[in-house]
């Protein structure tokens, strides 16, 4: 976990790859060449890269992209996925419209 | 707030199997479910399973699953459709989606059975509509009666790679290849064998390289790779196809465990982020437990029976059952869980090459690249002394070389022809002392429809071969087709001379063709002539 966490280690330069055009998080449409850019510029963990790029913040929340994203930044820095803590989870688990999750019954029996 | 001694998330296998036992201990239980029907993944699953009789084996999926909420009902146990819990909070407060409502429901113990989802591996256009998920093409084809496509291509040989590509044919889809980048086939031989002889060929060591389409997929390009799972320029390979399928593994939905503040590990094997759990699948948080897939990919025989044991332990943490009862039920529990855990697949073998079974036969290699048994591998597992010791007339082949745990063929033969013994991994063996009637029953109690009777004094000339067939419509008596080889290759004319169904073979159609004598041991499937050109 510390090499993770050290930001002052040199990860090398963003070196540009022929499917950096491909889309990795489907729901809010992010690009492989975007998330490693982002690595580049400093955002080392899953959660960084959310609130960076807003991969992982659509519609299925990081269902289909979740595992990628994690694959990415573990080839950028080097070090194998398990070392990387996925993202936070967070209540609501699934997406819900604000009007429903405003509908709260409290005072249920 | 509604109160439950026991809340379970998820009605799939596991979370019924746990509610079932903890409402018979006496407990209220409640379950929730997200999907507008119960059951979880079994509904999909129009297949025989695998196993002993205590796991259910040879029967269906989804009749397991009629089971479990029959079961469900009779014990009190209520269950909620149509209810997402989306949250899970200190002291076991759950907050659940029930249409445009939140709701506040609290437990004394929670277990957390939601299961799992469909990982995903990226190429040039696999954001085109027509690359989905095997999962979402079982749910379309066995939940909705809705083809997926004609002609697909399947990415990934494991288990449910190969299960939902015979489903896919079985639905009138073609599947024009199977494709994976491991260098061997990852999930059961048998399994491999159904769509090999149906003549699926398989690409082992190849990948997807990309989906070719502008708004929907037309095509697929493959590749071979190399060592480093790199593709090797020069070795593409074009298929045209409308769907692509990938089954490339499944990850753990544990994010209530994470929410709730469970120790997670990141465990490959077990498919990723997993909760810490003792054997009975209680998590670090006392009360709190996790069964199924989401405490690591394992597959429903086992679910359920993890199911259970959290159940069990659930209702001892409560004291709706003494330490001593749940110490005894637990411990048959487990040896039903161990036994599962035993073979060439068991979770302790991942990853490794296996070379020889138990019984110190060399395994097939063409079963694991080509997905079907050569002439070579017959010599040692087919013609092996104790099979054909047979007197003439008609006598069961076994074609299962690998050791799963499975046994309903030594179940199915009240005439004691076939010989698994106590250890269900062992393979089957003929008894020659024991002579066959042709009854058929192993043929429809072989989960991986790997048996076939054959009679090589049918007619002079002519052998007689009976093999399971599970498609539509029916063949019929008379009808001449063409007989196909282990590899699906067309052998030449067969007719049949029977087709039979029986309430006992639970859908199985048993149907007997006739074929040259020296086609014995080579025909093992029959198509029908009007298929024939197409695939
Ligand atoms: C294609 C395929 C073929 C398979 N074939 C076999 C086979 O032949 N034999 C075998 O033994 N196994 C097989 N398996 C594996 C087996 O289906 C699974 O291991 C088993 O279903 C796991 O059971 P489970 O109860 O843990 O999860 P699931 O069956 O997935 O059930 C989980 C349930 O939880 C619900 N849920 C999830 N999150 C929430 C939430 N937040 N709120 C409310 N509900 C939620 C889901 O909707 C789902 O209904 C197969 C799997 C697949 C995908
Ligand atoms: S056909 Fe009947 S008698 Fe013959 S081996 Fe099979 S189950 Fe036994
Ligand atoms: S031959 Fe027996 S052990 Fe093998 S798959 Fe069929 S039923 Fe199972």
């Amino acid at each position: 976990m510390k090499s993770i966490n050290d930001r002052s280690q040199d990860i090398g330069p963003f070196v540009s790859q022929t499917d950096d055009a491909i889309i990795i998080c489907r729901c809010e449409e992010i690009t492989k060449g975007e998330i490693r850019q982002a690595i580049h510029d400093g955002m080392f963990t899953v959660n960084e890269i959310r609130r960076y790029l807003r991969a992982g913040m659509g519609l299925c929340q990081g269902q289909t992209c979740g595992k990628l994203v994690k694959n990415l930044i573990a080839r950028e820095l080097n070090v194998i996925p398990d070392q990387l803590d996925p993202a936070t989870s967070r209540s609501p688990m699934r997406p819900v419209e604000m009007k429903v999750l405003g509908n709260e019954e409290v005072a249920h029996v | 707030m509604k109160r439950y001694d026991l809340i379970v998330v998820g009605a799939g296998p596991a979370g019924l199997s746990a509610a079932i036992e903890a409402a018979r201990c006496g407990m209220r239980v409640a379950v929730f479910d997200e999907n507008a029907k119960p059951g979880g993944q079994l509904f999909k699953q129009i297949h025989k399973f695998f196993g002993s009789k205590e796991h259910q084996a040879k029967i269906r999926g989804y009749k397991i699953g009629e089971t479990l909420l029959a079961e469900a009902a009779e014990a009190g146990v209520e269950v909620f459709l149509n209810a997402t819990v989306a949250g899970i909070y200190l002291d076991k407060e759950l907050l659940v989606q029930r249409g445009e409502v939140m709701e506040h429901f609290k437990a004394d113990t929670i277990i957390i059975a939601t299961g799992a989802a469909e990982n995903m591996v990226t190429f040039e256009g696999w954001t085109l509509p027509g690359v989905i998920g095997a999962g979402a093409a079982q749910t379309m084809m066995n939940l909705y009666g809705i083809k997926p496509g004609q002609k697909v291509l399947m990415l990934g040989s494991g288990n449910v790679g190969l299960v939902v590509s015979f489903q896919l044919m079985q639905a009138g889809c073609e599947v024009v290849a199977l494709v994976d980048a491991a260098p061997r086939v990852g999930g059961y031989g048998v399994h491999a064998a159904k769509i090999a002889r149906c003549g699926v060929p398989f690409y082992l060591a190849h990948t997807i390289t990309k989906a070719e389409g502008s708004n929907c997929v037309t095509g697929v390009e493959i590749a071979q790779v190399d060592d480093d799972f790199a593709p090797i320029p020069g070795t593409e390979k074009h298929f045209d196809v409308d769907t692509i399928c990938l089954a490339v593994g499944l990850s753990p939905m544990s994010q209530l465990l994470k929410m709730a503040g469970c120790n997670m590990v990141d465990d490959p094997r077990r498919g990723g982020q997993v909760p810490q759990v003792d054997e009975n699948g209680e998590t670090s948080i006392p009360g709190l437990f996790a069964a199924g897939d989401v405490s690591g990919i394992e597959e429903a025989s086992s679910a359920m029976i993890q199911g259970r044991m959290s159940g069990l332990a659930a209702a001892a943490y409560l004291g709706f059952l003494s330490e001593q009862d749940k110490d005894n039920r637990l411990a048959d529990l487990e040896i039903a869980l161990d036994s599962l855990h035993q073979g060439m697949f068991a979770p302790g073998s991942k990853g490794k090459t296996i070379a020889k079974t138990d019984e110190g036969i060399a395994v097939s290699q063409s079963l694991l690249k080509k997905g079907y048994l050569d002439d070579a591998d017959l010599e040692r597992f087919i013609n092996r002394s104790d099979q054909t010791d047979k007197k003439s007339g008609i006598h069961p082949v076994i074609e299962c070389t690998q050791n799963i745990p499975c046994n309903p063929c030594q179940d199915a033969c009240t005439r004691g022809c076939i010989k698994v013994g106590k250890t269900i991994t062992a393979l089957p063996r003929i008894d020659a002392a024991n002579s066959c009637t042709g009854c058929g029953m192993c043929i429809a109690s072989c989960s991986g429809q790997a048996i076939f009777l054959v009679d090589e004094d049918y007619a002079p000339g002519y052998a007689s071969i009976t093999l399971p067939y599970e498609f539509l419509p029916r063949p019929q008596k008379g009808e001449l087709g063409i007989a196909l080889s282990r590899s699906g290759r067309p052998l030449g004319y067969a007719e049949i001379i029977d087709v039979r169904s029986a309430k006992a073979y639970d859908q199985t159609t048993l149907v007997t063709i006739k074929v040259p004598v020296e086609q014995a041991m080579t025909a093992r499937f029959y198509q029908p002539e009007t298929n024939a050109a197409g695939q």
